[in-house]
């Protein structure tokens, strides 16, 4: 009734193959865009911009890309947080070394250095898969952290060993640095993520996806059919890298503002790794609904005990929400083991049947 | 259901009570809020500090009723030191508290850009950046009475026995996280170490490696150094003070800065960490009249949260957090005189804590006489310098081990002055106060 796909014919291959073959898919999309963009930007205050809707968008990112490393192509990583660190860093060194190169620009650059450490060190996961292949990047993490400490060529020798955001200005608007509005870094964020995501979906639907999907139901069918692996798999990593990347320079350059190599160690990783396995391996829509649960859903618990007038000391705030998440995540896992996005799509199939049971 | 629904209404009705009678009371009050953290790997070191504040602006509010008639409103935000939580809390508490307070050198790192464009004052009292002191600079910014700089010059200070020269051919092994909080004194270290010819070893311990420091003590036993000076934090304190013991490292020669002087850290090796030592710009006096009024308000009368089975009353971190309380409170009373308000706000407090002036006669009258030394900032020292006592740890408890030490003012605001512009030039295009003419 309300997702009724009756009526609603394809005549070709092309409408059929579309990115909405179910109008109301597009409908739901163009409200989700007309909130994102009209609605939040005009009733969010400061707080609601730091705390709740950049850092969604930003973690989004960093699960989408670790997702299409382990969801699509099925490799396991737990080096994103150090390879967010390569973005970041690289997009420092490039706005410190060129200041008059346009952030975005910048940003997008800074990505291919990323893509390059991550394919470097998915080199071994031609030799080794699963486990193994997480301790390999695990490698990855420890030793590119260290390295942020060590080579003081990449925070310009400041003593503190920690990289600040200058201001960064773009068409005459301040867009990165401590005179940013938090508007216009929401606004330069979501287009970034915006735009990123509409390729990640192709890139995931078309010829590439579907060659990633194969190795990762079966790695040995897939190279008797003619697939190259070794190809297969390095692209996977460097454009799992990539958007990883972006997303790492975005997180310090648009929304933290300053950063030490400390911040990019394995807590980091994990956290993005549980935002895509809640949201669902091998979903793009899971990673935002897991970033929601994962990050916007302890800042909201933490005003809840305000909003009622009731006076819990702040760490006993701090201790029941380590709790209630914790409990979620167990929930939500036992009941649906492939995340959230599952949920969705189970919610939208029983809407289309609706009011039948069957 | 009725119940549940019954019960849903009642709560709900109260909380709304709740809301009116707290928006009838903020008529007349300050809020003063804290980045605290009670929970995460520092939260032992932290506790007592945060206990301290709270304790001492509920003192005030029981017994005189706050300041000058107005009530003082404590607010903590939890961040478990985390970097990430601090921004969030700093973007929930900086609308209505007039002061925002880090308590972390990675928090403050992420404000103090902020801080020009919110117009807050940031207090970090012993910890931040030691370039803040330049108030020319780091206008928002304030971290009396002494900087990591001062201490690290103090302690040289008291080890050479004022002579640093005395120093030439020694070797002092520098222990500390590996963080932007431990990697601080780094530059005044090597710039000594040139000048008076003493071998510098900086030994960094990760964050990963806080309770496991077997292999830098393996280091420091190969390398033999004639001192160990420590700038540890939270479990890290701990480690290496157990390490020492272990290796038999004699402690008459190991020192610590401020941070490095939690009471129960040391009470795990009792008697066999005696001789320790640590600089300090606060010394416990549980008797001083202030902490009598605070065990008789507050501790008494069950509203501090301190553990008092462990006797953390005594403890050198409870009473500094009641020193770094009374700071920010004669801050807000500086400025409600010169203002003639009750209620002031951030830019005036800004003011008050710029124009501090902790003299013997005000210690006196606060009832904290030899607690801290006395001090005073200006609009182009937000530090105030005020030096520093040695403790040492007797076996049971942290005693004063020397007069009132000084650091080298003039190694020191060379130094500051440079990293000021430093930080001005890499963050431009920054604000500089040129009204101070000082």
């Amino acid at each position: 009734m309300f997702y009724r796909t009756a009526g609603q014919f394809k005549t070709d291959y092309q409408s059929d193959f579309a990115l909405f073959p179910v109008r109301q898919d597009a409908w739901l999309l163009a409200f989700i865009l007309l909130l994102a963009f009209v609605v939040f930007p005009m009733t969010a205050d400061e707080f609601t911009f730091r705390a709740l809707l950049i850092p969604v968008l930003i973690y989004s990112l960093a699960a989408l890309g670790l997702n299409i490393l382990t969801g699509f192509a099925g490799q396991l990583s737990l080096g994103t947080g150090a390879f967010m660190g390569v973005g970041a860093y690289a997009c420092y060194k490039l706005v410190t070394i060129f200041p008059e190169i346009n952030l975005i620009v910048a940003i997008a650059l800074s990505g291919f250095f990323s893509a390059t450490v991550g394919m470097a060190f998915g080199l071994p996961s031609l030799r080794i898969k699963g486990f193994y292949l997480a301790i390999a990047t695990l490698a990855a993490q420890f030793f590119l952290v260290w390295l942020f400490q060590k080579w003081a060529w990449l925070y310009n020798y400041s003593t503190s060993g920690a990289i600040q955001v200058p201001n960064i200005d773009m068409f005459g608007i301040t867009i990165a640095g401590p005179n940013a509005k938090a508007i216009t870094q929401y606004y330069v964020v979501l287009c970034v993520v915006a735009v990123v995501t509409y390729l990640a979906i192709n890139i995931t639907r078309g010829r590439i996806g579907r060659i990633w999907k194969s190795i990762r139901d079966m790695d040995i069918a897939a190279e008797l059919v003619g697939i190259n692996l070794m190809k297969a798999k390095l692209l996977a990593f460097f454009v799992s890298s990539y958007i990883v990347g972006v997303a790492g320079a975005l997180f310090v350059f648009l929304w933290r503002g300053a950063a030490e190599a400390n911040l990019f160690d394995i807590p980091l990783s994990f956290r993005v790794l549980f935002i895509a396995i809640i949201g669902g391996l091998g979903s793009i829509m899971g990673n935002f609904l897991g970033a929601i649960l994962i990050v916007a859903l302890p800042v909201l618990l933490n005003t809840v005990p305000h909003l009622f007038g009731l006076s819990i000391s702040s760490s006993a705030v701090e201790h029941l929400n380590v709790m209630i998440i914790g409990a979620l995540i167990i929930t939500f896992l036992i009941l649906e083991p492939h995340g959230l996005a599952r949920y969705w799509q189970v919610i939208r199939e029983k809407l289309i049947i609706w009011p039948f049971p069957h | 259901m009725r119940k549940l629904i019954r019960a849903a209404i009642l709560s709900s009705a109260v909380a709304v009570a709740g809301i009116a009678s707290s928006a009838a009371l903020a008529e007349d009050s300050i809020t003063l809020s804290n980045l605290s953290y009670r929970t995460g790997p520092f939260a032992a070191t932290g506790i007592p500090l945060m206990n301290g504040q709270r304790d001492y602006i509920m003192m005030l509010n029981d017994r005189d009723g706050g300041v000058n008639g107005v009530k003082l409103n404590y607010e903590e935000c939890e961040t478990g030191y985390s970097t990430e939580k601090g921004v969030e809390c700093y973007e929930a508490t900086k609308g209505e508290s007039i002061v925002t307070q880090p308590w972390s050198t990675g928090i403050t790192l992420q404000v103090l850009p902020k801080s020009n464009v919110d117009k807050i004052p940031i207090l970090a009292p012993g910890y931040g950046f030691s370039a803040m002191q330049d108030g020319k600079t780091f206008q928002w910014a304030f971290n009396p009475p002494a900087s990591y700089w001062d201490g690290a010059s103090m302690i040289l200070s008291n080890i050479s026995d004022g002579n640093l020269d005395g120093l030439k051919g020694k070797k002092i092994a520098f222990l500390h996280l590996d963080h932007p909080y431990g990697k601080e004194p780094i530059p005044l270290f090597e710039q000594m170490a040139a000048k008076h010819g003493f071998t510098f070893l900086p030994i960094p311990v990760g964050l990963t490696e806080m309770q496991n420091q077997s292999a830098q003590w393996l280091q420091i036993r190969r390398e033999r150094p004639d001192y160990v000076i420590m700038w540890g934090w939270g479990a890290m304190n701990a480690g290496a003070i157990t390490e020492a013991v272990k290796t038999n490292y004699p402690m008459d020669q190991f020192i610590g800065i401020w941070w490095s002087s939690l009471d129960g850290d040391l009470k795990l090796v009792g008697d066999k960490g005696k001789g320790y030592r640590a600089i300090s710009w606060s010394l416990p006096n549980s008797e001083a009249p202030v902490m009598q009024d605070i065990k008789k308000h507050v501790v008494d009368a069950g509203k501090s949260l301190i553990n008092q089975g462990e006797g953390e009353f005594d403890w050198v971190f409870y009473q500094r957090g009641v020193m770094i309380s009374m700071m920010l409170v004669e801050g807000v009373k500086a400025a409600q005189e010169h203002f003639d308000a009750k209620v002031i706000n951030a830019e005036q407090l800004r003011w008050g804590l710029e124009n501090l002036n902790i003299d013997e006669a005000k210690l006196e009258a606060l009832g904290m006489s030899g607690m801290i030394p006395p001090f005073s900032t200006s609009c182009s020292d937000h530090t105030g310098h005020s030096g520093a006592w040695m403790l040492q740890w007797n076996g049971s408890k942290f005693e004063q081990a020397s007069d009132l030490l000084t650091a080298d003012r003039e190694a020191i605001d060379a130094l500051a002055k440079d990293g000021a512009a430093k930080y001005a030039e890499a963050n431009a295009p920054w604000p500089v106060n040129e009204e101070c003419k000082m």
